[in-house]
């Protein structure tokens, strides 16, 4: 009798983890579908707020030769999170628009661009949304003159919380 | 977890006679559990013990909880940033003119190409909000209603290009600026430009950047 009571007390627990297990797995594949690597925006910066506009649709897909330049709210050019005054700006065009000039020939000869013609460079300009809308126009009308031509705004499509 | 199979114990096995033979339910002469001749019966009922098969599931919940852990840690929520595409080209007929290389625009090219735009001008106030939108000589109240009435231009103009010049102010914030452009664009515009502040009804300067919106 002692023996057997000794038995129930070490009675053996056995929970039922199917249902855990079910859903452990549900949420694991919920997770590795929505799961994108490398998700660092390109020329993101902490400093900058982008503008909302409820309107925007999403562009053309982005271009293999892209350069994003942010723009802070005192309308000076972030390269690299580092801000850039008015002569530095200049030169940091003219210097991009050469590099791709030389590059594109290196690549082939006769696809070369030669100044005054169009790059195919997208750039991708991340303004701040209370930079005055001059600063913008003179980044775009800089960028132009060098021969730049595509260019994509980004907008927050709602605000991000 | 068990699997075994468990017989009822009222299915008879062979050899025990016949199984529908009707019997008493209750038989007074032979009490169930003392009888002799009950005996080899209940050995033959007596169920084989259940095969115990033991599935470990602990290290597979915990490779399940690491691979959990893993994806949720490295979840990061679609972004809701969209771009507008905007096609500025460096004047067709521009030539270096400028030992710095930068393109010149040939200004009475471009004026002949304004008269057909329609005219966006975007007043801003002190604090560089947007104070009024005009759409040519029509005020109009915001960014949506905007983009409504090009909408109806577009329509109205069929398959014909719809074309727009933006003339804001230097010291408007971009953020009215950006909801106009977004407007335009998601309306079907074809060709975006931007004009220098001040612009009325005339021409830009030379100068002034020339915007294809996406198509």
């Amino acid at each position: 009798m002692a023996g057997r009571k000794r038995k129930r007390d070490v009675g053996v627990l056995n929970p039922n983890l199917t249902p855990l297990l079910d859903m452990v797995l549900q949420l694991i594949t919920f997770f590795m579908m929505l799961i994108h690597f490398g998700a660092k925006l390109e020329g993101s910066a902490k400093g900058i707020r982008l503008p909302v506009a409820p309107a925007a649709l999403p562009g053309r897909d982005l271009a293999f030769d892209r350069l994003a330049v942010g723009l802070d709210v005192r309308g000076q050019l972030l390269i690299d999170d580092q801000p850039l005054d008015a002569e530095a700006t200049r030169s940091w065009w003219a210097n991009q628009a050469r590099l791709r000039r030389a590059g594109l020939e290196t690549l082939d000869a006769s696809a070369s661009v030669g100044v005054g013609e169009e790059l195919p460079t997208l750039v991708i300009l991340r303004a701040d949304k209370d930079v005055s809308f001059g600063a913008v126009r003179g980044v775009l009308m800089e960028a132009q003159g060098r021969g730049f031509s595509q260019f994509s705004l980004v907008l927050l499509r709602r605000e991000r919380r | 977890m068990s699997v075994g199979l468990n017989l009822p114990s009222s299915i008879p096995t062979p050899g025990d006679g016949d199984p529908f033979r009707p019997r008493p339910l209750h038989d007074p002469e032979t009490p169930p559990a003392s009888g002799q001749a009950e005996a080899p019966r209940r050995r033959s009922f007596r169920p084989e013990p259940a095969d115990e098969v033991f599935i470990p599931v602990a290290p597979m919940l915990d490779m399940a909880f690491q691979l959990l852990a893993f994806f949720i840690m490295t979840f990061k929520p679609p972004t809701a940033e969209m771009h507008v595409d905007l096609y500025l080209p460096v004047a067709a007929v521009a030539m270096p003119k400028q030992a710095d290389g930068r393109a010149q625009a040939d200004s009475a090219r471009i004026e002949s190409e304004l008269e057909n735009d329609l005219l966006i001008r975007a007043e801003a106030d002190e604090l560089g909000d947007l104070k009024s939108l005009r759409l040519s000589e029509v005020s109009i109240p915001d960014a949506d209603a905007l983009g409504d009435r090009l909408r109806r231009y577009a329509r109205t103009l069929g398959n014909q290009t719809l074309r727009v010049r933006i003339a804001a102010d230097d010291r408007l914030r971009y953020e009215p600026v950006a909801r106009v452009i977004a407007a335009c664009s998601a309306a079907g515009v074809s060709s975006i430009r931007f004009a220098p502040p001040g612009t009325g009804t005339a021409g830009p300067s030379a100068e002034a950047p020339k915007a294809g919106g996406s198509p």
